[in-house]
């Protein structure tokens, strides 16, 4: 009898709560047009570009397969032998990104290897300062084993050297720390997805914008780095992985191992020494 | 003679020294400003991070008319979750976001829209740039009432002198 009687109860409880979850959510919902004309905005189209940072992807990929990601880190034997700030922001960048990487293989030893190189790259950039306590943060950190408090720090790296370039008027250097970081993480990918094949996987990969933007980047530079053998390769690399990544089309295997060779020919430019380009 | 020169050229250091003291100061201040409306956003993004979404430091903000929307691109990838939080600190502004695929259709899962901030969910079903679109509105009868509630006289303090423009902030977290 009792039973009988909560079934009903327990129903419309349940539709009531349904329904008030319902009605909040239109409610909130209410100004919000169901289509937006994207040729035609009747606003500011903000210019700023927001780089997402590799873990977003590696995070998709981990959820679709266990992957040894300790078999991703190749961290340069050598330190950047040059002055050239425009290659030691893409090497920092890129450095972050390896970081990335040792995170998600959760190798301490890696991670804290990274740390120590970041601090000894600012020194190089003359940031030593601002970012000694993420640097220190990270080594702390990855001693703890705290995984997301490391990627909170390799972030918060990142972030505090570029926002410190932009308060010099080293924008484009700023850029240059993204763009290595994205290129990092692009490579590693498609090692992994080249592995082991499948649309889902390559899907992660079509970023045509986040490519235009990084051309239109390289493009708008001014000073004389622009010239250098360096950035020219990665403004030719940029084009070419333009060119297999089309918003409308399927990314597939044979794409997934020239973006492979595309961007392991970028980094072999500023970060692989010959040696790692070989294995 | 020498001295003159020299009493000029020292005068020249001094203005320009202050000058440039007076172009950090504004600087310094108008970067604490931007950094509210980010605070505040952060601030919405709280509960979540609980939840498990990790929050980026990056971040975009600005000035804005009220009512003039605002896009923003981003890159997202279908597979994780995200969230994206707006906050604007003027007093008597609100926001507003929601978000489109590249088509133009909205694809917001969920929001939410209290007085200083907003905050909308979306899972990706494609890969592919995302458009984030933000509203800020200014209402001068809440501005005068939050002045009040604060125990702040308006014309006196110069609190609710509206100047056109609100600041405005927005964070993304995904998982």
């Amino acid at each position: 009898m009792i039973q009988t009687s909560s079934i009903p109860t327990s129903i419309c409880l349940a539709l009531a709560t349904l329904a008030v979850l319902a009605s909040s959510f239109v409610r909130a919902q209410d100004d919000v047009p169901d289509r937006l004309d994207l040729t035609n905005f009747p606003g500011e189209i903000v210019d700023k570009v927001v780089v997402p940072i590799p873990v977003e992807i590696f995070s998709v990929l981990d959820k679709l397969g266990e992957l040894e990601w300790g078999n991703g880190i190749s961290i340069p034997e050598n330190e950047p032998q040059t002055t050239e700030r425009a290659i030691l922001a893409l090497t920092f960048g890129s450095l972050v990104g390896e970081g990335f990487i040792a995170v998600q293989a959760k190798d301490q030893e890696k991670i804290q290897k990274v740390g120590h190189l970041v601090l000894n790259l600012s020194e190089s950039l003359g940031l030593a300062s601002a970012v000694r306590p993420h640097s220190l943060g990270i080594i702390e950190a990855a001693d703890l084993r705290d995984w997301e408090r490391v990627r909170q720090e390799l972030d918060n790296t990142q972030q505090t050297v570029r926002e410190t370039m932009e308060r010099l008027r080293d924008d484009e250097l700023s850029g240059l720390v993204s763009l290595g970081g994205w290129l990092r993480g692009t490579h590693v990918v498609t090692v992994f997805i080249s592995e082991a094949y499948s649309e889902d996987k390559a899907e992660l990969l079509n970023q045509p914008g986040l490519i235009s933007h990084f051309r239109e980047e390289l493009a708008s530079m001014t000073g004389p780095s622009k010239s250098s053998s360096e950035i020219r390769a990665i403004s030719t690399g940029l084009a070419r992985l333009e060119g297999v990544i089309t918003d409308e089309e399927t990314i597939s295997e044979e794409d997934i191992n020239e973006l492979r060779e595309i961007s392991q020919t970028m980094l072999e430019e500023f970060y692989f020494g010959t040696e790692e380009a070989a294995n | 003679m020498i001295l003159e020169k020299r009493s000029n050229k020292l005068f020249r250091l001094i203005a320009s020294g202050l000058l440039t003291a007076v172009c950090l100061l504004v600087a310094a201040k108008l970067y604490a400003f931007v950094n509210e409306a980010i605070s505040l956003a952060l601030e919405a993004a709280t509960p979540y991070v609980e939840q498990g979404f990790e929050v980026r430091e990056d971040n975009w903000s600005g000035q804005v008319e009220p009512k003039k929307p605002l896009l923003v691109r981003h890159q997202l990838f279908r597979g994780n979750e995200y969230w994206f939080w707006a906050g604007t600190s003027w007093p008597g502004a609100s926001v507003r976001v929601d978000v489109f695929d590249s088509s133009g259709n909205s694809v917001g899962l969920e929001s939410f829209a209290e007085k200083s901030h907003a905050g909308v969910r979306v899972l990706p079903q494609k890969t592919a740039t995302y458009y984030i679109r933000m509203v800020a509105e200014y209402d001068p009868e809440k501005a005068a009432n939050e002045a009040r509630a604060a125990g702040v006289i308006p014309a006196a303090d110069g609190v609710g002198e509206f100047g056109a423009t609100v600041d405005w902030g927005l964070v993304y977290g995904y998982r």
